[in-house]
């Protein structure tokens, strides 16, 4: 029988139980622990006083305590964040079994959530990687975007070129761009296109986000050259149903709905998702080029509300199927659908010439399909496999010709008459109605195979294909027929072997990757066949290249507070098709030879805590990285030679590398304070024919933190009130690489230094099913940049309302 | 600490260095071209432009800065001046297109891309890095687009002038507009606007947009004007000379096409203040681009206009346009054959106003340095005898290329310009045009990757 007994602090604790016992027989107490809900505990701490021991548990919750002397034994178990549960066994034989059931769930009910936060580590922060888990609960019942999240995130810098819905660019330890590749579900989110993204899928579809920064597991496989985000999304197989809608400033209506229900008699599951996003974006800017123009080109300096930046999206998914049933852990078929249209206001740059009705289109329609299966056939082998298929397009419009003023009105020329521009767009290089269609299908495939508790193997591919096919609507048939379509097919596979060895404390993972990608592009030509007849024929060229990749993650606990991790991977990144095949529109050819980009990456870094005092309790990590990049892929420089020429080709050339650390401190106090602080600092450094440069437009520094401030019982019995404040730091950088220490007029490039101060609150009903939200961004109406003068929101409100039922 | 070069002493002794320069050199006076000496403007600044490397060594992508010295201080080589260190930074995001005003008093800059892009300053030169703003905000962005492609006219200066064109192709669809195969390309439209810029008071002048149409038969085989540049007063004043380039697609599908035969060299003819009317003019004698790169690419000489061609198959050429705002035809003044090198290219020049120029040029013999460009050199060319001759008074090196220069000094017979490797240390030279004679001046420290790109 076991018995959970009374409860103390990790470093009070462990009055030994154990009784003079026979010291020549020793014994092996294996086990399993369960959370309450009967879910298995990955690594909880298991650990005996005398003599002093501790392990971990593996994936099922099964730990093994070896070489433990014949007598009465308390075996300690502690899950991050939580208290301590005693059991206390006799051991009397060689194998002692036991079986414990905590008396707390993983899966916090929503009051937990409130008090407990991003506090608790998962299994996946140990392994050795440098990774963070980013805990969307929280966030889903706050007004509060994923990308917000995502940017308090040590190590990761977020950059948005204005509101809800505008281009972001990610950032991890300095490696941004393509350097970084996002996953829905392990799946490059690439296939889903810009309508299923970041910005439009609410935090309440995402179970958790993982960041790994520079060493990609083999599960998630792609060229990711500086790292990946992948987006988890809600898996758990439990009835449920979640509404929210959330309204404030700029006419921001943010709405989404989750259910789930699952017959038990038959484990039959229907499950869907929508959501819906809308803002005008409207907020105030002003600046050196928020300006009127009037006669003579003279400039008048505005505070001006954006006109030309509304954002909707709207999208869903529904997925049948089953649900713990004999042959599959999930198995489901469904659809994925999204639609976005968003305004674009202005280019990369805020000038005096805003833009007037050039918006953007996407959508996409894709089935999916989701099987996974724990202990298929034998114990110990374990099936994953995702797959899309599908459509998604995008339209961008611009066919206004009319030059308008920041002040939403038509702009007047220095004759006082309104006027066309030149190119007879908004943007300069002509009116389009360009349309990109792509098929595209990806599917990822996990297997994995645990000879016993220590040793596993585990293989993935992932393949996936984008078809693309160009036409615009203002071109001539015969422009477009002449357009070519390009095909891009990746097959990646990893293969990975993971061992954990001395009583789980060691645990490594190596792995090797194989990128393959074959490009395919078909250009139609005209040519002259026998009979003297021009006849049009496709013109094929295809790139077929292999490449490989390796690296491993390796953390070992010293103690039950510390551990170390470190990790390193040989990445890289594959040319993607412009850079392959040129664009015939930048008058760059193709350079089937090029290769990819390769980077060096390595971590390591240490966890200590949580560490408890009385009510206390702090947990600090830090990351050291590098990150050395060779072969980066760029246009080569202008020269006489080929200024006038079709000849520009993209070339392999220079180098770089990135260094910094990475820090986080949390902190606890009687479970209703919780404060939470990083800081990410890093240089980064190209060089190109053996000169180095420090690269600009790069913010180096940047510090996060949140404070969170829980009540009981405020107003009603039952209840509990939450209060956030958040703050974002970020360094002044400039537009220009670093120059001499005496010169003037530098200001003009600079991004000044920035801190963002956010404040919230969260009322709990007593029934626990409803929740309410109030928050308010940016309380001092600072002026915030993330890119040189493009200026985002302002003071903003949001008011959110949360309903959700976990039992029916 | 940054050293302080104005001092009043040295205003008074650079007057009279000048002066005595001047008088001495008219000595020197023996050419076929019977020239006297110019005086030199009493204490002009001399403002030395500098960009700093951005990605690549020499893309001059990092910053362009501007630091000033006195004309006499230009001239003494034991005087070192450190403008990547010490220097105004010109707000522009990408590398900045000076002007200056004749007497060197004043910088004129139009912002390149970016978010000011197009945005005109003006500032008083006031030595080192002193550079005082003047005049009120104007942009010609709404005209010419944020990445504009300007220059100061020489009518004394009051008037600046930027180009834009847009080109789209135009197709006949045979009556079945959802058929391409019946589709045929009919010719390639190409829009051009014009602006004018009043530098003095800072303000739009005139704006102008037109169709440039080349010749039926031209346009049959597709070629269009893709980009015009260096819009150029004639000598009456009435019209405007804007360089331009050509381009070509292939007609059976309209897309474009390369290794085409290069037609002779064209310029853009408009009536001046109106920037109507344009007409396209031909050389016979040169073939290729008239818009040049960064640096003024024709000047008026003795009543006509002289225009350098790039990209010319033969070798850059000197063109000569008359009163009569047409090709003089029979000035035929070829670089290859005047330097003996093959495949000249002029990078960037400037006459003095006795007729003789220094020339920037590259040819297909220069190496490729540290930025993956020729090597380059500097000529002294007569444009009257039509002779040409390497300065060999400079050094060259390797990784000395001038690709992105554009400003020279024209102070009387001198001529003043930059000379540095890229990422290494050069002076200041001042080529009297007269004589030949060539002086050393100031040092200009450099700093890694970076390069020098003129004297204003």
């Amino acid at each position: 029988m076991l018995k959970i007994v009374s409860v103390l602090s990790l470093l009070l604790s462990f009055s030994a139980f154990s009784q003079q016992a026979d010291n020549t027989k020793k014994g092996t107490v294996t086990g399993t622990v369960y959370f309450k809900n009967g879910i298995p505990v990955a690594e909880a701490t298991v650990f005996t006083q005398k003599p002093i021991k501790h392990v971990y548990t593996n994936a099922k919750g099964f730990f093994t305590l070896p070489d433990l002397p014949y007598g009465n034994h308390t075996i300690a178990i502690k899950y991050y964040g939580k208290e301590i549960e005693k059991v206390t066994i006799l051991v009397d034989k060689k194998n002692t079994k036991i079986k414990h059931t905590l008396s707390y769930n993983e899966d916090n009910e929503l009051n937990e959530v409130l008090v407990s936060g991003k506090t608790k580590e998962t299994e996946i922060e140990t392994q050795g990687f440098a990774v963070n888990v980013v805990k969307t609960e929280e966030a889903s019942i706050r007004n509060i975007q994923t990308n917000e999240l995502l940017n308090t995130t040590v190590g990761v810098k977020i950059r948005q070129n204005g509101g809800l819905g505008s281009d972001v660019s990610y950032s991890l330890n300095g490696l941004s761009g393509s350097a970084v590749r996002i996953f829905i579900d392990g799946i490059p989110s690439s296939m889903y296109g810009s309508s299923f993204n970041l910005n439009s899928i609410p935090p309440s579809m995402i179970k958790n986000i993982e960041v790994y920064k520079g060493v990609v597991p083999g599960h998630l496989a792609d060229d990711a050259l500086g790292g990946a985000i992948n987006i988890v999304l809600h898996n758990d197989a439990k009835t449920n149903l979640n509404a929210s809608v959330s309204y404030g400033s700029f006419n921001t209506l943010q709405a989404s709905v989750n259910g789930l229900y699952r017959f038990n008699d038959t484990g039959f599951t229907v499950k869907t998702s929508l959501f819906h996003n809308y803002s005008d974006n409207d907020y105030k800017v002003s600046g050196r080029s928020v300006v009127v123009t009037g006669l003579g080109g003279v400039q008048t300096p505005i505070t001006a509300r954006r006109f030309n930046d509304a954002y909707r999206s709207t999208g869903g998914m529904l997925q049948i199927g089953y649900t713990d049933v004999k042959w599959a852990d999930q198995f489901f078929v469904g659809v994925t659908g999204s639609d976005d249209y968003k305004e674009v206001q202005h280019g990369a740059f805020m000038t005096i010439t805003p833009y007037k009705d050039r918006f953007l289109e996407s959508n996409a329609l894709l089935a999916n399909l989701t099987y996974q299966k724990k202990d298929l056939f034998t114990k110990g082998l374990d099936v994953t496999v995702n797959g899309i298929y599908g459509k998604r397009n995008r339209t961008v419009n611009d066919t206004v010709s009319w030059a308008y003023s920041w002040n939403g009105e038509r702009a007047i020329d220095f004759r006082g008459d309104e006027y066309q521009y030149t190119w007879r767009s908004q943007q300069e290089g002509g009116p389009t109605l360009a349309a990109i269609n792509r098929k595209v299908g990806s599917i990822r495939t996990g297997v994995s195979y645990a000879f016993n508790n220590n040793h596993k193997i585990l293989a993935n591919h992932v393949y996936s294909g984008i078809d693309r096919e160009d036409s615009d609507e203002l071109r001539s048939v015969l422009e477009n027929t002449f357009k070519g379509t390009r095909d891009l097919h990746k097959n990646i596979f990893a293969l990975s072997y993971e061992l954990s060895a001395i009583e789980n404390k060691l645990k490594t993972s190596a792995f090797g990757k194989l990128y393959q990608q074959k490009t395919v592009n078909v250009d139609p030509e005209i040519v002259e066949d026998e009979n003297g007849n021009a006849v049009v024929v496709d013109e094929i060229i295809s790139s077929n290249k292999k490449f490989t990749g390796y690296g491993f993650a390796a953390s070992y606990a010293f103690s039950p507070n510390f551990t170390l991790l470190t990790s390193a991977e040989k990445a890289i990144r594959l040319p993607n098709e412009t850079e392959v095949f040129g664009n015939d529109g930048d008058n760059v050819v193709a350079n089937p030879s090029i290769n990819p980009e390769q980077s060096n990456n390595y971590n390591l870094g240490f966890r200590f805590g949580a560490l408890s005092i009385k009510k206390h309790k702090f947990t600090i990590g830090a990351n050291l990285f590098t990150r050395n990049i060779k072969d980066r892929i760029g246009l080569p420089i202008e020269t006489s030679l080929n200024i006038d020429d079709e000849l520009i080709l993209y070339v392999n050339q220079g180098s770089g590398t990135s260094k910094g650390i990475d820090a986080q401190l949390n902190y606890t106090f009687n479970n209703n304070f919780n404060l939470n602080f990083n800081a990410s600092r890093f240089s980064l450094n190209i060089e190109n024919n053996g000169v180095e440069i420090a690269v600009p437009n790069t913010p180096f520094f940047t510090m996060n933190g949140n404070i969170r401030y829980s009540f009981k019982n405020v107003i009603q019995q039952k209840s509990r009130l939450n209060l956030f404040y958040t703050m974002y730091f970020t360094d002044e950088f400039s537009y220009l690489p670093p120059q001499g220490k005496n010169t003037v007029g530098d200001e003009f490039f600079k991004v000044p230094t920035q801190l963002v101060q956010d404040f919230g609150l969260s009322y709990a009903f007593p029934n626990k099913k409803l929740v309410a939200s109030f928050d308010i961004k940016n309380i001092f109406d600072e002026p915030v940049y993330d890119n040189l003068s493009v200026q985002k929101p302002g003071r903003a409100f949001y008011l959110k309302l949360n309903y959700s039922i976990h039992k029916f | 600490m940054k050293r302080n070069l104005i001092h009043i002493k040295s205003f008074a002794v650079a007057f009279a260095t000048l002066g005595l320069l001047a008088s001495c050199s008219s000595d020197d006076n023996g050419g076929d071209t019977p020239t006297t000496p110019e005086q030199p403007t009493e204490g002009r600044w001399i403002t030395v432009a500098a960009a700093k490397m951005g990605d690549n060594p020499g893309d001059g992508n990092g910053g362009t800065l501007i630091y000033s010295l006195t004309s006499e201080d230009a001239k003494d080589p034991t005087v070192s001046i450190a403008p990547f260190d010490n220097g105004f930074i010109v707000p522009s995001n990408r590398t900045a297109r000076l002007q200056s005003s004749e007497d060197g008093s004043t910088m004129f800059n139009i912002s390149y891309a970016g978010d000011t892009g197009g945005n005109y300053t003006k500032y008083t030169v006031e030595g080192g890095q002193n550079f005082t703003k003047t005049g009120t905000e104007v942009s010609i962005a709404p005209y010419v687009g944020t990445a504009p492609r300007w220059i100061k006219l020489f009518d004394g200066d009051k008037t600046g002038s930027a180009v834009y064109v847009s080109t789209e192709h135009q197709f006949d669809d045979n009556g079945t507009p959802d058929d391409a195969t019946d589709d045929t390309y009919l010719r390639t439209e190409a829009t051009m606007g014009v602006v004018t810029l009043d530098l003095e008071n800072s303000a739009i002048k005139n704006f102008e947009e037109s169709s440039i149409p080349l010749t039926a038969e031209e346009e049959a085989q597709g070629y269009y004007i893709s980009r015009i540049d260096m819009p150029t007063l004639n000598a009456a004043g009435d019209k405007l000379y804007i360089g331009a380039r050509l381009s070509k697609v292939d007609p059976a599908t309209a897309e474009s096409d390369s290794d085409y035969e290069i037609l002779g060299s064209k310029t853009i003819v408009l009536d001046y203040p109106s920037l109507t009317n344009p007409t396209v003019i031909t050389s016979t004698v040169g073939h290729g681009n008239t818009n040049g790169y960064r640096s003024i690419n024709a000047f008026l000489y003795n009543g006509s206009v002289y225009q350098a061609n790039q990209s010319d198959p033969n070798g850059s050429h000197i063109l000569k346009i008359d009163a009569n705002n047409e090709y003089d035809n029979t000035y035929d003044f070829n670089l290859d054959d005047a330097l003996g090198v093959e495949g000249a290219y002029i990078l960037a020049w400037r006459p003095a106003a006795n007729g003789k120029a220094v020339v920037a040029y590259r040819h297909n013999g220069s190496e490729e340095g540290i930025s993956g460009r020729g090597q380059s050199f500097f000529a002294l060319v007569d444009l009257n005898a039509k002779t040409a001759t390497t300065i060999t008074e400079i050094p060259y090196e390797l990784d000395f290329e001038l690709f992105q220069y554009q400003g020279f000094v024209v102070d009387g017979d001198d001529i003043y310009l930059t000379q540095a490797p890229v990422g290494k240390n050069g002076n200041i030279y001042v080529v009297n045009t007269l004589t030949g004679e060539v002086t050393k001046g100031a040092e200009l420290v450099n700093t890694t990757g970076s390069h020098f790109i003129g004297a204003f």
